[in-house]
């Protein structure tokens, strides 16, 4: 993991100070409401509606143990024991009082966490794949590059004001497990035909109210103009995005405005100008940030371990949970493990203080004191000794956190919705939570395979309502909550836009709704057919009729 | 832009230190409980909260002020909007929190 | 209004042009860029100094023409929001090689103090009550990740350029 040297201590330091300077700047009346939002959302502080909500920063996913306590402890002493993991691998705070964030700023600096940038007209956090480093998948590990990135985007004078908020994912696997064609910028990592490390450039995806997926403006970007060429591609962006309206601020519009080969040419042209200036650090950096991201010294060891198997054998929970929640580790004898944050009938991405404190004690002793965040809203313990599964598995069974569905229908991604959030138009967590309830049993999850729920309180899609194998979107109609259901959406490499089957359900009716959809994809599928296929294959037509019975 | 009023209304607003959501009273204060409000039905009396409630903002006191509908049963105001209802109790999928539990859940 | 000098810059005082108004000799003078690049040469021989006065939604290109007879350029920002300033200084810095003063107008915040400074602007106008904290502002940081236009060396470059001065740094790098 990246660990902070003086410098960039200083930095943390010297920003809570800043801020501890606003907050007096605004109790005293000095800032004006108006002037103290956009300063206290760079600093990750939004009002919700029982109280304010602080999102602390998960650079690109990635925690240690002591950072993992530490948000425990902050959960603990100035929230209300929880915390809650975000699709963009933040955590967030519900309950933190105004007057203590900065005291809060305070303790995250020590252990060289900070809420810097994790709102606003800003760049916002990095994310990446939440196997990062660890996945046998992967072609580089995406993490030295997205340090880069943050340290480059931090606190960037001339991009810190921009039209609109703006969000880069980088992946380093041929899998997309970071929705990076959904992303302001999108990168992934490639290797030429020389064998050199480089990027394909992504740019102008977007959700929100106009959901569209990123296009490629070049297909292979050399690692060492990494910086410059974002910087030119912001430069524009800075420039010629539209801040008149500020839901045609993101850059998917300019970038649809001008076209993607107009915007690939504008990029290209002040990126010429730019490169090999000051902007691209020296090679020495590199290699000073690279060095920090090692591969663990992990012993290659059997893949074949037979206690695990015998104890699968006799516990069907657990080896539901071995063939769902474990992943292909780079090393053999090796795994990384998926901890389920969607328990059945439970709040998507919500954390107790003592479950963090439980899955700290647990990378202390099995995963190289690491965790990561996935983008699904799930805990990762990577590098972990495959004999070491049943141990884990208990300990995390014991605390409601060995929900054996990951990347199944109940692996849910909910944004907070109207029980939290001041935007939203109905309630998410309350729907993800009846259709887990609907559909809790193992088997028959496992017999439905992988299937992407997605849901989001409004339009402003922080559930990934788009990206949902099925998606949902809650709307406000007259004053009642009324769900929407989409189909066909995907985060993944083939990501794909969800389209609206019809009209829209009460909360009752949209888990009913659900269910027919799945019946349909299972009376249909072929052999081992999954569902994104299935409907890709037939269409909405019959899903509608099933839905909807119109004949 | 004063807007045709329509049945009775209340403010609803946030402590500007802590965040909490609060509701302005007859007396010009601010209270934790929904039940407390000042309720106005009439053009006149909208306006007259409005300003105290302006005044306050412009204190330092609260912000997010917000002139909402309410219902009123045996005299007792309570948000008439969904939205304004979840802010007068706590979120609906942890009774344990919020104003739901009691008006001095936190003390 | 009082003026914050982010540079240490010389800088003095001029005048606005209003309208068709006509600036005496050797005076110092601002005008909006639209009315400069109408101006014949007399207009700037006549003077001391020209400023032009631009809004954060000018392109820099339409400077270029007048970039070397102009002393200084206003850039008027309508909201504090409103970052196409900070590429606009960037631009007259490095694409026209701008070495005047570049003055920042408008509703900035003390906030945005070191931001400014950073993008090439020498000075920004303020509110008297906003001058305590717009010093206090530029006071808060002294290292940087990124290059910029005040000569720092970014802590990116400055990492490996002081190893002799600085090995515990290195060591707990490598």
């Amino acid at each position: 993991m990246y660990a902070y040297d003086d410098y960039d201590h200083a930095l943390v330091n010297a920003r809570v100070a800043e801020f501890r300077d606003q907050v007096n700047r605004r109790l005293s009346g000095e800032l004006t409401e108006e002037e103290f939002r956009p300063l206290r959302l760079m600093n990750g502080v939004y009002l919700q509606l029982h109280a304010y909500m602080l999102r602390v920063a998960v650079p690109y996913g990635t925690l240690s143990a002591d950072q993992l306590r530490k948000l425990a402890h902050i959960a603990r002493k100035y929230d209300k024991g929880y915390g809650h993991f975000t699709t963009r691998q933040n955590i967030q705070f519900n309950w933190p009082k105004l007057v203590d964030v900065p005291d809060i700023l305070d303790e995250l600096a020590d252990v060289e966490m900070h809420a810097i940038q994790t709102s606003g007209n800003c760049i916002r956090n990095v994310t990446t794949d939440q196997f990062a480093g660890a996945a046998a998948d992967e072609v580089a590990d995406p993490r030295p590059y997205a340090e880069l990135i943050r340290q480059w985007s931090t606190f960037h004078p001339e991009f810190t004001f921009l039209p609109r908020k703006f969000k880069i994912a980088i992946t380093g696997a041929g899998a997309d497990r970071a929705a990076v064609k959904w992303h302001d910028i999108g990168l992934v990592l490639k290797k030429n035909d020389a064998g050199e490390i480089g990027f394909a450039v992504i740019v102008g995806g977007g959700m929100g109210r106009t959901p569209v997926i990123g296009k490629t403006i070049r297909d292979f970007l050399p690692e060492a103009d990494l910086l410059s060429y974002l910087e030119a591609i912001l430069r524009v962006y800075n420039e010629q995005g539209r801040r008149d309206n500020k839901y045609k601020a993101r850059i998917k519009i300019l970038v649809d405005a001008l076209g993607a080969e107009e915007y690939a040419r504008l990029t290209e042209e002040e990126w010429q100008a730019i490169r090999h200036h000051p902007v691209d650090v020296p090679a020495e950096e590199v290699a000073r940030i690279h060095a920090f991201f090692k591969a663990p010294p992990l012993p290659v060891l059997s893949d074949d371990v037979p206690t695990v198997d015998a104890f699968a054998e006799k516990n069907f929970l657990f080896a539901a949970w071995l063939k769902n929640n474990v992943s292909a580790h780079k090393v053999p004898g090796h795994v990384n493990i998926t901890i389920s944050l969607k328990p059945h009938g439970g709040i998507p991405g919500d954390a107790s203080h003592s479950q963090m404190d439980l899955v700290a004690a647990l990378a202390d002793r099995y995963s190289q004191g690491e965790v990561r965040v996935s983008h699904e809203q799930n805990l990762i313990l990577p590098h972990v000794a495959k004999k070491d599964l049943p141990a884990i598995w208990a300990d995390l069974d014991e605390a409601g956190l060995g929900t054996a569905n990951a990347g199944l229908l109940t692996d849910v991604i909910a944004c907070p919705g109207l029980d939290y959030c001041a935007l939203a138009n109905a309630r998410s967590i309350p729907l993800a939570q009846s259709i887990s309830a609907r559909f809790d049993d193992i088997k028959r999850l496992m017999d439905i395979g992988p299937l992407k729920i997605k849901i989001s309180g409004c339009i402003n899609s922080c559930g990934h309502h788009h990206a949902g194998h099925i998606g949902i979107l809650g709307v406000d109609r007259k004053g009642e909550e009324s769900y929407q259901l989409l189909l066909g959406g995907s985060g993944a490499e083939d990501a794909s836009k969800a389209a609206i089957l019809g009209p829209g359900f009460d909360e009752a009716g949209i888990v009913d709704a659900v269910e027919k959809v799945v019946a349909v994809y299972l009376g249909e599928r072929e052999d081992g057919e999954e569902f994104l296929s299935t409907y890709r294959r037939l269409g909405p037509d019959i899903f509608k009729e099933a839905v909807y019975g119109t004949h | 832009m004063a807007k045709k009023i329509s049945g009775p209304q209340m403010v609803i607003a946030n402590r500007l230190d802590d965040g909490r959501v609060v509701f302005l009273t007859s007396s010009g204060d601010w209270s934790a409980r929904a039940a407390d409000a000042a309720v106005a039905d009439d053009d006149v009396s909208v306006d007259a909260l409005r300003s105290v409630a302006s005044a306050s903002e412009a204190a330092n006191r609260v912000l997010s002020v917000e002139v909402i509908e309410a219902d009123v049963h045996n005299g007792v105001p309570h948000p008439a909007h969904m939205k304004f209802a979840m802010q007068a109790k706590g979120p609906s999928v942890r009774a344990d929190l919020g104003y739901q539990v009691s008006p001095d859940w936190e003390r | 209004m009082v003026l914050i000098n982010l540079t240490g810059i010389t800088t003095e005082a001029w005048t606005h042009l209003e309208d068709d108004m006509m600036p005496g000799a050797d005076t110092r003078v601002a005008a909006p860029l639209a009315r400069l690049t109408e101006e014949a040469e007399g207009f700037f021989a006549a003077v001391e100094a020209v400023g032009a006065v631009v809004s954060t939604d000018a392109d820099y290109r339409s400077l270029a023409p007048l970039a070397n007879k102009l002393s200084f350029v206003v850039i008027d920002f309508p909201a504090f929001g409103d970052g196409r300033g900070f590429s606009l200084a960037v631009r007259l810095r490095k694409d026209l090689g701008f070495t005047g003063e570049i003055r920042a107008t408008g509703p900035v915040i003390p906030d945005q103090a070191i931001h400014l400074m950073r993008s090439g602007f020498d000075t920004v106008e303020v509110e008297d009550k906003r001058e305590a904290a717009f010093k206090a502002a530029l006071k808060r940081y002294s290292v940087f990740y990124q290059s910029d236009y005040t000569g720092r060396t970014a802590l990116t470059h400055a990492r490996h350029a002081v190893q002799e001065r600085r090995p515990e740094q290195q060591r707990k790098a490598s």
